[in-house]
């Protein structure tokens, strides 16, 4: 080894990559292809006859863990749709300044009101324009295109229903070191203690 | 003349500044916290005899976020995501780390595809982390190899494609939270083994280049051969882990001598090298790169079948109640062995959760490794070590 080969062969590498095509892309005139998953800010989302979906459980609230969705519940009222009696949310504000997208809120949603979007677009120049209120998520849910997961596919790729399961998912054979927690029963393990709603 | 002076002098770091010769007139240089060769918020006092440092005093805590704090503030169902910052360049293994913990004491059975799409994601992560640490460690050294940021930046593009594989799990690029108790969140996509084996193509085509650039570069052999010698009774003793430990000779790596996920079904090639110098640290890393690309290959085809969650998912803020006890769960990360220590009480919430960050153990040789070389070694020595700021604070 000297100093001179050494370098040289640094140098060839170097050059060899100099012709290697780039492997940015000159945001935001091109966008990278996101994958199917991909999930930026938030939406709540109406159902087809265009009333809310979300019914004011406040389970998105509850489980996030930085406490950035603060939602004002409104008791059982009939829909204007349907004419039914159902919950709503009177306010739901999301702070996204210290969200940090785990998609906790999402998953646990039981009728799919809250979803990620697609929309890469989220830096602002204001403080302002990162508290969303309950106005700007569903008006993200009107024209921003929805992220694939919400509380149902979610919970579906976790639990897949036995039957009704997806070709890369087989029945689980039974472990021969301990009963299959992930039935629906009551888990036989005693230590797994877990509990339906408080 | 002088280097040897002070060689004899680095015996017992924990003398008081005090006591060294008031004749030597030493300089005080406060290096960091701001630095960016700190890889984070780091400080060190260092007293310099000329360019030699005499003696270091690390301080760490900038960076302290009180996670541990937080995680029992925090309901189980709820720690996941927060976890993922401690380690902030392999969030995949902190996660894997903590639900561990959780599943263990739960008595939580993890589905066997889980197991093997968590040790995918766990070999995946290292060679990750590795570049991003090949990256820094050549931008450490500086302007000699080929330019400073040459190997940072083929690095990184190299780390990308591994960023992007896991966006296509789990919708995210970093902060990822795809572990649950008991399981995964987020199945792998399909054709997606396909693409993983694309892009590790690539990057072991690319390890030579990184090797022509350093290993078998005069220039980077001058800089780190011989430089922060650790020796492996000292790193046992300061409790190092990982691949600084491994470069010190002693063959030690919870993936093959305590296996967790799936490490049991297969064989790890644990690197080690002699010398316990910045030299041998790279040759352990990179040669960790290989066997990490050669174990993700070997298990991205047959991951077998079945539900990837033993537990219910997330559903109710705290709906997982942990019984009464306390385990302590290590695996090894990308920088060795990550414990978590959990005290729980039967309430939805840790009593204590304690992490034992290796990084922090890694930082600690500092004050005995460094006394003895230059300014210019104290940013080779700590770049070597691969400390995550993040996880050190916590
Ligand atoms: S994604 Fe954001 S808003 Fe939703 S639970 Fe996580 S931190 Fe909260
Ligand atoms: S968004 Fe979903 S989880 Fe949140 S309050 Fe509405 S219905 Fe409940």
């Amino acid at each position: 080894m000297n100093y001179l080969t050494d370098s040289l062969h640094a140098l060839a590498t170097s050059l060899r990559n100099a012709f290697r095509a780039p492997t940015t892309v000159e945001f935001p005139d091109v966008i990278r292809p996101r994958p199917e998953r991909y999930r930026t800010t938030f939406a709540l989302l109406n159902d087809e006859q265009g009333d809310q979906l979300c019914i004011g459980c406040l389970m998105c609230e509850r489980i996030c863990p930085s406490t950035v969705i603060a939602i004002k519940a409104a008791g059982k009222r009939e829909s204007p749709v349907t004419g039914k009696k159902r919950g709503y949310a009177d306010d739901f504000v999301l702070d996204l300044s210290a969200c940090i997208y785990c998609e906790l809120c999402v998953q646990v949603c039981p009728v799919d009101a809250i979803v990620m979007t697609r929309a890469p677009e989220v830096p602002t120049f204001s403080r302002e324009d990162l508290v969303l209120t309950m106005e700007r998520l569903y008006a993200n849910g009107v024209d921003k295109p929805r992220a694939w997961g919400d509380g149902t596919r979610l919970m579906a790729m976790q639990e897949p229903a036995p039957g009704a399961a997806p070709a890369h998912h087989a029945p689980k054979a039974p472990t021969p070191s301990g009963p299959s927690a992930h039935t629906d029963d009551k888990p036989a393990s005693s230590a797994a203690v877990r509990e339906e709603p408080q | 003349m002088l280097r040897t002076l002070q060689v004899e002098r680095r015996v017992d770091p924990h003398l008081s500044i005090d006591r060294y010769d008031p004749e030597a007139e030493l300089l005080l240089l406060h290096f960091g916290p701001q630095h960016p060769a700190t890889h984070g918020v780091f400080r060190m006092d260092l007293y310099l005899d000329g360019e030699i440092v005499v003696k270091c005093v690390p301080y760490v805590g900038y960076l302290h976020r009180a996670v541990e704090k937080l995680c029992e503030v925090l309901t189980y169902s709820q720690v996941t995501p927060i976890v993922d910052k401690n380690d902030y360049v392999s969030p995949m293994t902190n996660e894997q780390a903590i639900n561990l913990a959780f599943e263990k004491l739960l008595g939580l059975e993890v589905p066997r595809r889980a197991r093997w799409i968590r040790t995918v994601f766990a070999e995946m992560q290292r060679i990750a982390s590795h570049l991003l640490w090949l990256g820094t460690f050549a931008m450490d050294l500086g302007g000699a190899l080929g330019g400073g940021a040459t190997v940072f930046m083929h690095a990184f593009r190299e780390r990308e494609s591994i960023m992007d594989l896991f966006e296509e799990v789990s919708g995210s690029r970093f902060h990822y939270n795809t572990h649950t108790i008991g399981g995964n969140r987020h199945d792998i996509p399909a054709g997606w083994s396909g693409r993983v084996k694309q892009a590790l193509d690539v990057i072991e085509a690319r390890i030579g280049e990184y090797e022509a650039m350093t290993l078998e570069n005069r220039i980077f052999h001058e800089r780190t051969r011989g430089v922060g010698v650790l020796d492996g009774t000292l790193a046992l003793e300061l409790g190092i882990t990982g691949p600084n430990l491994r470069a010190s000779g002693v063959d030690h790596d919870l993936r093959r001598d305590a296996p967790f996920h799936a490490y049991d079904e297969i064989t790890v090639n644990v690197i080690t090298a002699e010398g316990g110098d910045c030299l041998a640290r790279t040759q352990v890393r990179m040669g960790e790169l290989r066997e990490s690309i050669r174990i993700v290959r070997a298990m991205i085809d047959s991951i077998p079948e079945g539900p990837i969650n033993g537990g219910k998912p997330i559903k109710l803020v705290n709906s997982i109640k942990i019984p009464a006890g306390q385990t302590y769960v290590a695996m090894e990360t990308p920088r060795g062995e990550l414990g978590t220590y959990l005290i729980a009480d039967g309430s939805p919430k840790a009593q204590r959760l304690k992490i034992r960050p290796p990084s922090l153990h890694a930082l600690s040789a500092m004050p005995y490794i460094l006394p003895g070389g230059t300014v210019s070694d104290a940013l080779a020595i700590l770049g070597s070590l691969d400390p995550i700021m993040g996880e050190v604070d916590r």
